[in-house]
């Protein structure tokens, strides 16, 4: 399988959004969409978990590409607090109720427009990536640490959550 | 949650620098240059895993993939 690249991330946002689903890019990704340089493989994003937002993400992912059975469906339907694709186009994470993060409302209320893609605010990405604990995300930590500084710097109409 | 108000060291050089460039490219080439493809054993090997909690998810990574992968709780 190939690298997701900016023209399957702009997929999902024009079919997330003409299907009405309610969802923010979390974890690196979402680091990288708010400019942070570094790599990674897949996308995450933090859906928010209603039965509505379940059936709309369930006929966006279809449209997208992704090969989901029934069960499947049904699994993401009933917002199952992680859900890891690898059945579609590209690699997705599918995160309910990530670490670090009460309520997908706040992160929606403190999310950061990239040219349509909505992220999470640098501080929950980094709140998720700390009360995650793991040695991945520990050794990442510091230098997302620098990053949230030099983009506060120069994003002074961002909220501060 | 982190705080503005907290005391925060330098940025160090040359992840600045770093910060810098990326912000000079545009946002199709940031992501170009950002999502690579590796293989992940155990993890890329079934299409589709969902789990009821992070918990879960957690100690089945802890469980499951090589400790070097980094999955692991410290």
């Amino acid at each position: 399988m190939a690298a997701f690249d900016y023209r399957q991330a702009r997929e999902i946002r024009d079919v997330f959004r003409s299907c009405h689903v309610r969802y923010l890019f979390l974890g690196k990704s979402g680091a990288i969409l708010l400019g942070y340089p570094d790599t990674t493989q897949d996308a995450d994003l933090f859906v928010e978990r209603s039965p509505k937002n379940g059936e709309a993400l369930v006929r966006a992912l279809r449209q997208l590409g992704f090969a989901l059975t029934e069960a499947q469906a049904g699994e993401i339907n009933r917002g199952k607090d992680f859900v890891q694709l690898k059945n579609g186009p590209f690699d997705l994470d599918l995160i309910f109720a990530p670490d670090g993060i009460e309520r997908f409302e706040d992160a929606w209320s403190r999310r950061v427009e990239v040219e349509g893609f909505p992220v999470c605010h640098i501080d929950d990405i980094i709140a998720s990536k700390a009360a995650t604990n793991r040695q991945k995300d520990r050794e990442s930590l510091p230098r997302l640490r620098s990053f949230r500084q030099y983009w506060l710097q120069h994003h002074r109409g961002s909220k501060e959550p | 949650m982190e705080s503005a108000s907290q005391e925060s060291p330098a940025i160090p050089p040359e992840w600045l620098e770093e910060f810098e460039a990326a912000a000079r490219r545009p946002l199709k080439t940031r992501l170009r240059y950002a999502f690579i493809q590796t293989y992940k054993p155990v993890l890329d090997d079934a299409p589709f895993r969902a789990f009821a909690s992070m918990e879960e998810y957690r100690r089945w990574c802890e469980t499951n993939l090589p400790d070097w992968l980094g999955y692991g709780r410290v």
